[in-house]
């Protein structure tokens, strides 16, 4: 097989191509020769080129059964659907560092691509700082996990891959979650270069501004697809267990999101410049950090399979050089990054936007300290404590109540300065709609604290955003004298970030009630025979009644399935059938369970076939053998979290929107205000205000 | 084969990257004549506060008071940037040169309606931000050539 072969041999050529570009960036850069700076930029490509060739020979060797290959005779055997044969790329430690560096070269290729001709200023030190980023994982893949490792002999089958990752989750939920780490290497790159060329105003955000919402987008969805991933596969019935690897990645989503915000306040106010520095930085430093924590071993999770500490402390070095270089690039900067006009009163947009991002920070340092602390623990005491979700919960959820609050309260104050009637007349709708739903719900019998104040507010917020559109819909429809469906969509299409960013909300406002929800799950754990009903009250005050119908078997590619049939009745009335499984895979001992799920707007019917008395004697068709143990849950609106997700993506899609016409060439025209849809909050004139006009 | 394979690869990506510092092509280093400089984001800055400020004051966020005294804060905030964006471009500013205050708003309210027209018919012009005519090849006002975009985007860094 000659694939594996060249695609190891790229790997280490793709080193040497990656040094001798960074090098040249800096060099071509510092001395401005641009035969230099093309050479470092060819290095992008050719290290984007060879690490294809690396991927295609690691998944060449998963496909082909080659277990000569350390990697694949640990993830893959020779009855694993070729599904997951390709997805073994990702599977483990070795492999996943090669596909993080794949990822990483082609958003890299891709901004050389794109810049061939632009920001020229900040390209040398952009691949500069790229290419240091490479060749760190370049070494990690080739001197500390090299997925490319020979075995002594040729084991005649692989150990398989660990059942849990045998879900089609596997394939969509890890790429995810490394495109958005990977892709915000650009963002940092572009800030660094910034600090280092000395362009220090807002055209560095200008111009990876895009950039940074797809990689929230990626983060975003990444850790949703891993909620789901856990709720279909896990079968504990929920979707978040505040695992060190959860957390990992809600860490660099915290950052981005106040990155995100805090950018606006630069590009508005010329305010905020070296905060934003910093958490461009920190943001970067936690998308590495999470890498590492998922792939180091460090930390014990379900998603850590790697024993090899080594790695941790090569991680940990480049966090600690990356983070003294930035920071003190950013401090060298500190006397040019003073912000062009002061905040004027706390009672402004830039306050709430800054209230936004300490909240979002506050929330990041809990979570990473709720995560390290076990770890910490462990090094001063020898003795570990566990921190659990009582501890995130308690801390998170009031954090996570006072930003969905903010969601409300950002849109309707005015930049600078507001004053406080307005304010109240701007609120009073809003608010009153929120204390209504409050109070229909306590009312109605609702009495989780928690679960009223998600519900109040998530209305208050949309109930502020109903009127945004509704108020620019109708300014618009006045000026320009359209008709209120054109006004509404020439009123997104002109200025899509901040409509498309309202939409997001919408999104996270119906994720925060799916959350909410949680407090109203009820279960029930019984032991039946087939013919016996298990009876279980929904929050809603409905009942469902399920009827065990036995247990049938049957072996897949490589497997044994027990697949327990009931029979679901509502209120008396058939609503269907539903079925849970044990699976015993060929190469591990504990069977798994695969839940059953019935999903409806409202709420989940959730199955966990628990325990089977005799599993062998099911083969013999004994009655007494297929007794069987089931958890029975009703998860009342955990649908709504992958509904808001999908609103989120709706909205950040139109956020994301490119501009049309002959702007889109200039970057003049960028620095021109009002350019076209994308430009956020591009009012065009003071007759047709900010996201109005067009 | 897998050896000669090996070669061929090594040897055509050095060669790839070599190229550029054996033949002394290049890469351009500066800024081109229609990016924007340092002087654009501050202008732009400020005329996106003006036009915030407008939007605020039609939607009922700001009082009239708090609206004329920040309009006028701002319209001499973007009055001073625009004439350092001018001065920068190497054209004449308007301002700086003895033109009087209400002069200097006339032709701020001149620019923000000219925007206001661009963004109806779609087209600014790259190098002044003045309103495009439908179908021109050349900008009105500075008379710059009309080109068709490269694969970029209004920032060409994104992807």
């Amino acid at each position: 097989m000659l694939l594996p072969v060249l695609g190891e041999f790229a790997l280490w050529t793709a080193l040497p191509i990656a040094i001798w570009g960074l090098v040249l960036a800096f060099l071509g850069g510092r001395w401005g020769r641009g035969d230099l700076v093309l050479s470092a930029e060819r290095s992008v490509h050719a290290v984007t080129f060879l690490l294809v060739l690396a991927s295609a020979g690691i998944i060449s060797a998963f496909l082909n059964d080659q277990y000569q290959y350390w990697y694949v005779y640990n993830y893959s055997n020779r009855e694993l659907a070729t599904f997951y044969k390709v997805a073994g790329l990702w599977a483990g430690q070795r492999g996943s560092l090669v596909f993080w560096a794949l990822n990483l070269a082609i958003f890299s290729s891709l901004a050389v691509y794109f810049n061939r001709a632009r920001n020229r200023e900040f390209m040398p030190y952009v691949v500069g700082v790229l290419l240091v980023i490479q060749a760190f994982f370049l070494i990690i893949c080739l001197f500390v996990s090299n997925a490319f490792e020979l075995l002594a002999f040729t084991p005649p089958d692989g150990r398989g891959l660990n059942p849990q990752l045998q879900n089609y989750w596997m394939v969509i939920h890890p790429p995810t979650l490394y495109l958005g780490f990977t892709s915000f290497s650009i963002p940092f790159a572009f800030a660094i270069a910034a600090l280092m060329s000395g362009r220090l105003d807002a055209r560095w955000i200008e111009v990876t501004r895009r950039w940074i919402l797809l990689s929230w987008f990626f983060l975003a969805n990444g850790i949703i697809f891993g909620m789901r991933w856990a709720y279909e596969e896990l079968g504990w019935g929920g979707y978040w267990f505040w695992d060190p690897v959860e957390n990992a990645s809600l860490l660099p989503w915290l950052a981005a999101t106040a990155f995100l915000h805090s950018v606006m306040i630069q590009e508005y106010r010329g305010m905020l410049k070296v905060w934003n520095m910093s958490l461009v930085i920190l943001t970067f430093l936690l998308t590495v950090f999470a890498t590492f924590l998922t792939r180091s071993g460090l930390i014990e999770s379900v998603h850590s399979f790697a024993q090899n500490l080594t790695i941790a402390w090569i991680f940990l070095g480049f966090l600690a050089g990356v983070a003294v270089i930035s920071y003190g690039l950013l401090i060298w900067r500190l006397p040019r990054l003073r912000s062009d006009q002061p905040f004027e009163s706390f009672v402004s947009r830039e306050s709430a936007f800054l209230l936004n991002n300490l909240i979002l920070l506050g929330a990041l340092f809990a979570v990473l300290w709720g995560t390290l602390f076990p770890l910490i623990t462990e090094g001063f005491t020898g003795s570990k404590v566990a921190v659990g979700p009582p501890f995130f919960n308690q801390v998170n959820i009031p954090i996570g109540l006072a930003l969905l609050a903010l969601m409300g309260v950002g849109p309707v104050i005015a930049w600078r300065r507001a004053s406080k009637r307005n304010l109240l007349r701007n609120f009073a709708l809003p608010v009153s709609v929120g204390l209504v739903l409050t109070l229909a719900l306590a009312l109605g019998g609702m009495r989780h604290g928690y679960a009223l104040a998600t519900f109040g507010i998530g209305a208050f917020v949309l109930a502020v955003i109903v009127v945004e559109f509704w108020k620019g819909t109708q300014a618009r429809a006045r000026i320009e004298g359209e008709g209120s469906l054109l006004a509404l969509f020439h009123l997104v299409s002109r200025n899509r970030r901040r409509w498309g960013g309202y939409i997001v909300h919408v999104g996270v406002v119906v994720i925060f009630m799916g959350f909410g929800g949680a407090a109203f799950d009820v279960e029930v754990r019984q032991s039946v025979l087939p013919g016996e009903t298990i009876s279980l009250a929904s929050p809603y005050g409905h009942r469902y009644e399920l009827t065990y119908e036995g247990i049938s078997t049957s072996r897949a590619q490589n497997m044994i399935q027990w697949v327990a049939l009931l029979q679901v009745y509502k209120d008396g009335e058939p609503v269907g059938t539903i079925t849970s499984e044990k699976r015993q895979y060929i190469t591990t001992q504990q069977p798994v369970s695969e839940v059953g799920i019935r999903s409806t707007l409202m709420e989940d019917l959730y199955v966990i076939l628990a325990t089977v008395d005799d599993m062998p004697g099911v083969f013999l068709n004994s009655p007494q053998s297929e007794r069987a143990t089931f958890q029975v849950m009703v998860n009342p609106l955990v649908g709504w979290i992958w509904y808001g997700a999908l609103i989120l993506t709706v909205g950040t899609l139109i956020a994301l929107w490119p501009p049309r016409g002959p702007l889109r060439a200039s970057g003049r025209g960028t620095a021109t205000p009002g350019v076209g849809a994308a430009h956020p909050r591009g009012d065009p004139s003071p007759s047709v205000p900010a996201g109005v006009g067009g | 084969m897998a050896l000669m394979a090996a070669i061929l690869l090594a040897g055509g990506v050095v060669l790839y990257v070599l190229l550029p510092v054996l033949t002394g092509e290049s890469s351009p280093l500066d800024r081109l004549d229609d990016e924007a400089t340092e002087e654009d984001s501050r202008r732009r800055v400020t005329l996106l506060a003006l036009r915030d400020v407008e939007y605020d004051y039609v939607t009922g966020k700001l009082d009239e008071l708090d609206y004329k005294s920040l309009r006028r804060e701002i319209s001499t905030e973007a009055l001073e940037a625009m004439d350092r964006s001018a001065s920068a471009a190497g054209t004449p500013p308007p301002a700086s040169a003895g033109v009087a205050t209400s002069e200097r708003e006339r032709l701020l309210e001149e620019e923000i309606q000219e925007l206001r027209r661009g963004l109806k018919t779609g087209g600014l012009c790259p190098g002044c931000g003045a309103a495009l005519a439908p179908g021109g090849h050349f900008c009105g006002r500075c008379g710059q050539a009309l080109r068709a975009p490269p694969s970029g985007g209004d920032s060409a860094g994104t992807p």
